[in-house]
């Protein structure tokens, strides 16, 4: 029953004081938006970051004259590493090939060759959690020891740059985060203290009269849950206009975008981060407060 | 029921209650009387703990105020009806839910609480006003908002400050029936008051204070 009067008294000076709870629900609405979009962003770049190291692979160039048992050797010694997703075996006439392929009209150059200068060749395609910079170094250094083979190349500056973008991004979010969370707590907890300024007489006469502590603070707890709870719906509204704007409005004029992902699951748990949030901005509040 | 055992307040090193000692038994009213200043607020208010003591011991039913730990104040306050001088009723909220919320702050059924608060404004005669908001009301009908919120909980003790402060002399007789009525019934009651009207030739109990001490104590 003490709950069921916390509840109407919250959603009653929800009603009473609608301007600054408006307020704080539009606010709390804008900071749960900024999250979302973050996640939108983050949620992409992890998308495209993870595709990265499917084009990512470990040349190795043979030395010439070895036989094709001992290249079988080569590559049986490469198929046996744990971190070896796959390889592809490029002889020195498949290579001419590709070349004169790739060459096209220009190919013209290659006619006065009088024999093929170009090395048998291994691709070799490493597993998604082994493109990390030290870890090919090491894979390239490992795979340079091995005997027959005469150079190794790598796109080191592509595990670089899927590194650096994967751990900035990761930063940055948790940095947002943060910041915007304890935006949303302390929006909560200034309004949650306003309101109990505006009926400390009324809690006086309440205290007077017998009322726990606890009940003078569950309806100032929900009130600060409802203003998370709230905020998240509006969010929700704010996200997907944004998200039908990308996917319809500004896809017409950057074709590109329609290839975003929307992590839609974020909206089904952003009224219930706005509640977690409220909660703990009123907790602050109320627990700061002399009762 | 209440026991004051050398009992002193003070504010700002003036002695404004000097060890005071007396008991009220059981279904007695007794009068706290005296000039204004003499400490009869004071006195109600160390009853239920919105001023502490300095010196001495009370005891309301089961609860030592001295040894009282924090938590258990709501308790004691909950076992004492106030009818405040100042009223103190909720402008915002109807004359039902005012005398309601001493219920639902004790976790009493809503269904419970329509007939209880219906019998508590019946009591006081006010059952029609149910619906409207204290600052409708005129200062006896208010006082009597705050009787029936007094009297809704069937509290161990009924302390009231100054009760017919506010009103007319017929008006105020009607009041101090209501009070005879419970305690007839079997309540608790203690007066603070300077109208001697209210007691002469009742019988009751009345404590004489002046200037923090009890002066004297007669039947009225």
């Amino acid at each position: 029953m003490t709950f069921s009067y916390s509840f109407k008294s919250a959603f009653k000076s929800l009603c009473r004081e609608k301007w600054i709870n408006l307020l704080s629900i539009l606010t709390v609405a804008s900071s749960l938006l900024i999250i979302t979009l973050t996640a939108f962003f983050l949620y992409n770049v992890e998308i495209i970051a993870n595709s990265l190291p499917e084009r990512f692979s470990i040349v190795s160039y043979l030395k010439d004259g070895l036989s094709s048992e001992d290249t079988q050797v080569i590559i049986d010694t490469i198929k046996r590493r744990a971190d070896i997703a796959g390889l592809k075996y490029i002889s020195k006439e498949d290579a001419l090939k590709e070349l004169q392929h790739t060459l096209k009209d220009t190919g013209y150059i290659l006619e006065g060759l009088t024999e093929n200068p170009l090395s048998s060749s291994i691709e070799i395609k490493l597993k998604k959690d082994f493109v990390t910079p030290s870890s090919a170094k090491h894979v390239a250094g490992e795979i340079k020891k091995i005997e027959g083979i005469d150079e190794v190349y790598y796109g080191e500056k592509i595990a670089d740059a899927i590194h650096l973008l994967r751990r900035s991004m990761q930063n940055m979010s948790v940095i947002i985060f943060l910041t915007i969370s304890s935006g949303v707590v302390f929006v909560t907890y200034s309004t949650v203290k306003i309101l109990f300024y505006r009926r400390k007489q009324e809690i006086e006469i309440i205290k007077l009269l017998g009322a726990t502590k606890g009940f003078l603070r569950m309806p100032f707890l929900i009130e600060g849950g409802s203003i998370g709870f709230f905020g998240g719906l509006i969010g929700i509204i704010g996200a997907l206009l944004f998200y039908f704007a990308v996917t319809y409005r500004l896809s017409m004029v950057i074709p590109m975008l329609k290839t975003l992902l929307f992590p839609f699951e974020i909206l089904v748990v952003l009224p219930l981060i706005g509640i977690i949030f409220g909660i703990i901005g009123s907790l602050i509040a109320i627990g700061r407060l002399k009762l | 029921m209440i026991t004051f055992q050398n009992v002193s307040k003070y504010y700002d090193n003036q002695t404004v209650l000097k060890n005071i000692t007396f008991t009220v038994q059981k279904g007695e009213i007794t009068f706290i009387t005296g000039p204004s200043g003499a400490g009869k607020s004071t006195l109600l208010k160390l009853m239920y703990l919105a001023e502490s003591p300095d010196e001495g011991d009370i005891v309301i039913g089961d609860f030592h105020l001295a040894s009282l730990k924090e938590s258990q104040i709501p308790y004691l306050r909950r076992s004492v009806g106030v009818v405040f001088q100042d009223f103190k009723l909720i402008n915002s909220i109807t004359v039902f839910d005012n005398v309601a919320l001493t219920l639902r702050i004790r976790g009493v059924k809503e269904r419970e609480i329509r007939d209880i608060v219906s019998n508590a404004l019946k009591k006081v005669h006010i059952r029609h006003l149910s619906d409207s908001y204290p600052t409708s009301l005129s200062g006896g009908e208010q006082q009597r908002v705050v009787i029936a919120r007094a009297i809704a909980a069937e509290p161990l003790v009924i302390l009231a400050d100054e009760p017919t402060g506010n009103l007319d002399p017929n008006t105020s007789i009607d009041i101090i029936r209501v009070f005879r009525d419970l305690n007839a019934q079997g309540a608790t009651i203690v007066i603070a008051t300077h109208n001697r009207e209210l007691f002469k030739g009742s019988g009751n109990r009345v404590l004489k204070l002046d200037g923090g001490n009890i002066a004297g104590e007669e039947a009225g």
